[in-house]
């Protein structure tokens, strides 16, 4: 029987899929940060879905507002990160980074 | 049966987060992000999360997209190379399955609670603050903890 839950806890696994396959795939260090949110998109629909259907959901409510706060935290050091390897290297290409450090 | 507010919800998050993730342009990842942090906070929202529901949207909607287009006009339109689609693919696939499988192997041993030990519900607006203080504390130390690191990288590349 499919419930709202199973559909957000697919949706939230194929989220989380399409963040990794995102993060291999791209060579910029902007879409790299922006894959890693989709990844906590997912993280957060499926902890959300784990509290669906019970008395009281607190648990999963207080799991996801911590993923939200560790998730934008994160975020935010990354790009500050991305604006000093700009500045260094004039470029976001993890490879062009690489080979321009040798 | 599964709700069909919920289906097409799903459906409306997964159709902006692939045209983010194919899209050549980074504004346009950036637009189809932010219109992915509302369906998302939307879900939250009818679903009895109001509260994280508007947190989402505030930070992720807000705060973050506003930090992307931030910094995407510092560094300006970078050109979208395009890595190994193949290779891509099958290193998701394998550390999805390991994500999969060693959560599976983790939780699979878990007792199952019971409803009758859930506390009672409370009203909305109350719950972090009744249960979980400590929560709230290390949420406040996290995030200032981030603001102080974002502040000393920036304030380096202003002395340099």
């Amino acid at each position: 029987m499919i419930t709202d839950q199973l559909v957000f806890a697919v949706t939230g696994a194929i989220l989380v899929f399409l963040g990794l396959f995102s993060m291999f795939y791209s060579r910029n260090l902007m879409k790299t940060i922006i894959s890693f949110q989709i990844i906590v998109f997912g993280a957060n629909l499926a902890l959300f879905s784990s509290g669906l259907g019970q008395t009281s959901n607190l648990m999963a409510n207080t799991l996801v507002l911590f993923s939200i706060v560790v998730g934008g935290s994160v975020e935010a050091v990354g790009l500050a990160l991305i604006v000093l390897v700009h500045k260094a290297y004039g470029t976001l290409d993890p490879w062009e980074i690489r080979r321009l450090k040798h | 049966m599964a709700g069909e507010v919920a289906l097409l919800l799903c459906a409306a998050l997964l159709v902006t987060v692939i045209a983010a993730i194919f899209s050549k342009s980074i504004s346009v990842t950036i637009i189809m992000l932010f219109y992915a942090s509302i369906v998302l906070g939307i879900i939250f929202t009818i679903y009895q999360g109001i509260v994280i529901g508007l947190v989402h949207i505030t930070t992720f909607a807000g705060a973050v997209s506003v930090m992307l287009m931030t910094v995407v006009l510092m560094t300006g339109e970078q050109k979208l190379d395009i890595g190994n689609r193949t290779f891509a693919a099958i290193i998701a696939t394998v550390t999805a399955l390991i994500v999969a499988a060693s959560t599976y192997s983790l939780f699979s041993g878990a007792p199952t609670v019971s409803q009758t030990i859930s506390p009672p519900p409370v009203s909305i607006l109350s719950f972090i603050w009744m249960f979980r203080q400590w929560d709230l504390l290390i949420l406040i130390v996290i995030f200032a903890a981030s603001m102080i690191g974002v502040v000393n990288l920036l304030s380096k590349e202003a002395k340099e």
